[in-house]
């Protein structure tokens, strides 16, 4: 059954070409500024995703911790990097804002 | 992306020196510009200058029985970044911490260099933390080579079994491209967006407040450095690990 409906999700994305047929690009003259509408949302979508992350990260660190003080500073390590790598994720998003909309 | 002003140093470059920077330019055919000197490149000079003339003031101050303070100061960064690559790279790993501290280095002193007034950390422009980035693929590929032969190190891109190379190479070519990719965004986008977000709270509230965000700076000045360099140990790390 599961795998029914993961072919029948595949080929509906197949399927959806039709969405190519849209114009694409900029705002219309003396229209809605689109693109920092979206900016604006893409830029919370990242950065709430990313929060949820880094605070599940930050809440398995704290416990570990807590658990075991003795492993602290290999703990606090792998915390470190676990936050900088999900940062980036959010500052990729950012980085398209700045190139597309400042 | 908005241009930016030109600091004191780049106006002064280009208003005495626009010729060394044209030659340059002409020896890389490029076409000639009226202010050749860009801000970060000026910053990228000071930078380089401040860590020659530190380690040119540090040299003959070296001592066994009475170490000064900078010979203190210049051991703990020493001796953290021998600790972490030891740590990253395995038994070995020393032999690499040239490139490691010089790399660590640099970018700290980059990223810290724009709080001074007046100044502008180099990496707020998206070119250095590239030349930063490239530098290190470039490293890590050809110590990798070093250690294990072209025809070895090639053949790590085929994955575990030769069936399933034609899955795997282009997985593993699109994984390696992406790492200098992801170097230079993440230390690129938090510099700027450092300089950002303290430049738009000076326009919104009165003077100290900014200075809280001027601090996180600081903080994510020093931890992206670190991890700048972490992440090249890792990929050494990763090139130079013998499977048995």
């Amino acid at each position: 059954m599961k795998t029914k409906l993961m072919l029948l999700t595949l080929v509906l994305m197949a399927l959806a070409s039709p969405i190519f047929a849209q114009t694409g690009g900029g705002a219309a003259a003396g229209g809605t500024n689109w693109v920092a509408i979206t900016s604006g949302f893409a830029m919370a979508i990242a950065s709430g995703l990313c929060g949820l992350a880094q605070a599940k990260a930050a809440a398995g660190a704290c416990e570990g911790m807590g658990r075991n003080p003795g492993a602290a500073p290999a703990i606090r390590f792998a915390l470190l990097l676990s936050l900088v790598l999900i940062e980036s994720l959010a500052l990729y998003t950012l980085v398209i804002i700045f190139v597309k909309v400042v | 992306m908005h241009q930016h002003q030109q600091i004191w140093l780049a106006r002064m470059a280009n208003q005495y020196l626009p010729g060394v920077g044209n030659e340059i330019l002409k020896l890389l055919h490029q076409p000639q510009a009226k202010h050749p000197f860009a801000n970060f490149m000026v910053m990228e000079v000071l930078v380089m200058l401040v860590i020659i003339v530190l380690f040119a003031f540090l040299r003959p101050r070296l001592s066994v029985d009475r170490p000064g303070k900078l010979q203190h100061v210049m051991e703990l960064m020493y001796d953290f970044v021998h600790s972490e690559s030891e740590d990253a790279v395995g038994h070995g790993g020393a032999r690499y911490l040239p490139f490691f501290a010089t790399l660590f280095l640099f970018i700290l002193i980059s990223n810290l260099i724009g709080i001074i007034p007046g100044l502008e950390s180099p990496t707020i422009d998206p070119s250095v933390p590239l030349g930063c980035a490239m530098a290190a693929f470039c490293y890590y590929n050809a110590v990798g080579v070093r250690e294990l032969g072209i025809g070895k190190y090639l053949a790590r891109f085929a994955g575990p079994m030769w069936y399933l190379a034609p899955l795997m190479v282009p997985i593993e070519v699109l994984s390696h491209l992406a790492r200098p990719l992801s170097l230079t965004v993440r230390l690129y986008a938090n510099m700027y967006a450092g300089e950002q977000v303290t430049l738009v709270f000076l326009g919104l509230t009165y003077f100290a407040v900014p200075a809280v965000f001027m601090g996180l700076h600081v903080f994510v000045s020093l931890l992206q450095a670190y991890i700048f360099m972490l992440l090249t140990m890792m990929y050494v790390s990763e090139a130079v690990s013998h499977e048995h």
